[in-house]
């Protein structure tokens, strides 16, 4: 059993991981969130002083409320994609949400800025297609709307 | 004939070339939803202070039948007006005459009203709706053509030159307005590319309408080729006549003076409250320079393109100033390729008009990204730079929040020749944020410490009341003063004030190298 510090968005979560076998996901229980971890800690696993600044949080899926399973499975016609490289820090709609232009569709961290991502136009959100906690690339997709 | 019937004659052949291409065509063009040439005149101008030369012009092209053809004022309406009592000159194309096609007489009655514009030291208009070259008279429509664009080259920087799309303009005939200072566009009229739709098509399979390759959104939003967007011919001239009153009449002269009515010593408290606590939170710069500006009133350029920079026209003191200031709300405010180019290119426009700049900086970083870096935000970031650098006009800096690392360089700073920098207390002028800083200088203690996490953060608060003040940059004098919000605009207008005997010189040079 191996104690790790992490820092994801400013909140820090003391992980507790346990060696099952190599290769094998493992399960990892943190305070407050239950989040599956591609990497096991076996082999890449950290002497146990190195501290959590230095080291990367692994990459991981929160699978939570805003999965991709919101999609539903549509598209549409307006895609909205990332303007820069950053971090998705909140949804604040549902695909099937009927919005106004301007209305305020995710928050986008990057450049240390909580950025608002905006509808472009009146309609109804199609897919939303990021998760809360993603590294989301500058052209990356992050949700489609249609002018109803 | 008698003298009588002699002026009967003159009146004749007048009405005739009014008539331009016919009534069946002058239908034509109203059924889709477009003014004629001269009706574009009228709307635009004071009335009745129209005067037009070159009426009589006709071509004079044999070849390919056209020598039967009747051109009335060749295509293209030509003279002088006034626009608020200030003369201007203009052209119009008349798409009901062949097309406003280009041909050799036409091209010599634009080149005449351009040369008369400079050497009257007016503003040029020009209304583009035109096929294209004339290609019954060949390379003659072509030497028109470069002709025109050499004119536009030599009048840079002389005299405001405008241009108004309002119908096709494509291929080689683009690059006119390319080379004057604005472009406006109106949505379903205007159209301009090199090449349209089916060539496109033809060349690279992709299917297009034109009003998505080459209307007023891509133009407008996405290509930044042009400056304007407007939905209606008459809000398009009422835009033109908004602009025409924040510029000169050419680059020798001041644009004029208005006596202000707004209160010149007015304090805005909601300023010293409009920067959120939090420095991750954003807000609209758009409301401070409403705040700040006479009557609030801001006439923005580009407003749609490259929105992580606010670039435009407004007046402190009745004096017209060019503001350019860092978006917060897009994009965070960093500076991107696109961002850099219009804000340089508008620059370099007050540069040219003797129009005071004023900034202000709200600004993380240059934006990092594989993306940027290979389509050149160096090079798009030097222009920036330059034109800062190179600008004689009095120049001034407010800086509101993050003035960062070489963006806070770029933006207008005290080491590229600025004349009056202000900080608001607000401002944090460091070589970075907090965050990153922190991570670097601490990182030592931050590893060794039993609680990395809070000593990071510890370490952070530490920077950031050391370091993310202005009083640092106060105390090297990189800043002149440390004012409070509420008090910017009688701070602004008493540093122009001061600023207006100001005279600086370059070294002589034929002209500077900028990083194109």
């Amino acid at each position: 059993m191996r104690k790790f510090r992490i820092n994801i968005n400013g909140k820090s979560y003391e992980v507790e991981v346990e060696e099952i076998i190599s290769q094998v996901p493992s399960t990892v229980s943190s305070s407050g969130i239950q989040t599956a971890v591609s990497e096991t800690a076996a082999s890449k696993a950290p002497t146990t002083r190195q501290s959590a600044a230095t080291h990367s949080a692994p990459k991981m899926e929160t699978n939570e409320e805003h999965s991709r399973k919101n999609t539903a499975g549509k598209t549409g016609s307006i895609k909205v994609n990332s303007p820069m490289p950053g971090t998705i820090l909140d949804i604040r709609v549902n695909a099937g949400a009927r919005i106004k232009k301007g209305q305020v569709v995710l928050i986008l961290e990057a450049m240390k800025m909580e950025n608002e991502i905006m509808a472009p136009q009146d309609g109804i959100i199609t897919s939303i297609d990021t998760n809360i906690g993603a590294s989301v690339n500058s052209g990356d997709l992050l949700f489609t709307m249609e002018v109803n | 004939m008698s003298t009588y019937q002699k002026i009967m004659e003159l009146q004749d052949k007048k009405i005739s070339i009014q008539q331009s291409g016919g009534q069946y065509k002058i239908d034509k063009q109203h059924k889709s939803g477009k003014l004629t040439a001269r009706e574009r005149i009228e709307k635009l101008v004071d009335p009745g202070s129209f005067v037009e030369i070159d009426a009589f012009v006709t071509h004079r092209c044999s070849d390919f039948g056209m020598n039967n053809e009747n051109t009335p004022a060749d295509g293209v309406i030509t003279g002088y007006a006034t626009i608020d009592n200030r003369p201007v000159y203009l052209y119009s194309q008349d798409f009901t005459v062949k097309g406003g096609s280009l041909g050799e007489m036409h091209a010599k009655k634009v080149i005449k009203v351009m040369d008369m514009a400079m050497k009257m030291g007016c503003p040029i208009i020009g209304i583009n709706d035109s096929g294209g070259a004339r290609i019954q008279e060949g390379v003659d429509s072509l030497s028109g053509y470069g002709e025109i664009f050499y004119r536009n080259s030599m009048a840079s920087g002389v005299i405001p030159q405008i241009s108004v799309i309002l119908g096709p303009c494509a291929g080689g005939a683009v690059y006119s307005p390319a080379l004057t200072d604005f472009i406006f566009m109106v949505d379903n009229i205007s159209k301009m590319f090199i090449t349209g739709p089916q060539v496109v098509e033809a060349a690279t399979g992709e299917k297009v309408t034109d009003e998505e390759l080459g209307g007023s959104t891509a133009h407008c939003q996405i290509s930044g080729v042009a400056h304007f967007k407007y939905s209606s011919e008459e809000e398009c001239f009422a835009g033109i006549r908004a602009l025409l009153s924040y510029l000169p009449q050419n680059n020798l002269e001041d644009a004029l003076y208005y006596e202000c009515k707004d209160d010149l010593n007015r304090l805005e408290p909601v300023l010293n409250s409009i920067i959120p606590d939090n420095p991750n939170k954003s807000y609209d710069v758009k409301e401070i320079i409403r705040l700040i500006v006479d009557n609030g009133t801001f006439l923005e350029v580009q407003s749609l393109f490259a929105q992580n920079i606010v670039i435009g026209f407004a007046r402190l003191n009745g004096r017209p100033i060019g503001i350019v200031a860092n978006q917060p709300k897009i994009k965070a405010g960093a500076l991107d390729i696109d961002a850099s180019d219009k804000a340089a290119r508008f620059i370099r426009f007050c540069d040219c008009f003797n129009i005071p700049i004023v900034t202000l900086t709200d600004v993380p970083a240059f934006l990092p990204g594989v993306d940027q870096e290979h389509n050149g935000i160096i090079r798009h970031g030097a222009k920036l730079l330059y034109a800062y650098a190179e600008a004689t006009v009095p120049k001034i800096n407010v800086i509101l929040r993050k003035a960062y690392g070489g963006a806070y360089i770029a933006m207008s700073s005290k080491h590229l020749g600025t004349d009056l920098v202000f900080a608001w207390p607000t401002a944090e002028i460091a070589v970075m944020g907090p965050e990153g800083a922190a991570n670097i200088i601490f990182r030592k203690q931050i590893e060794e410490s039993n609680d990395p996490i809070s000593t990071r953060q510890e370490k952070i608060k530490e920077y950031r009341d050391r370091f993310s003040n202005p009083y640092i940059a106060a105390a090297r004098g990189y800043i002149d003063d440390v004012i409070e919000p509420e008090a910017t605009r009688p701070r602004l207008i008493s540093a122009l004030e001061i600023l207006q005997s100001k005279r600086e010189s370059r070294p002589p040079k034929k002209h500077g190298n900028i990083p194109l």
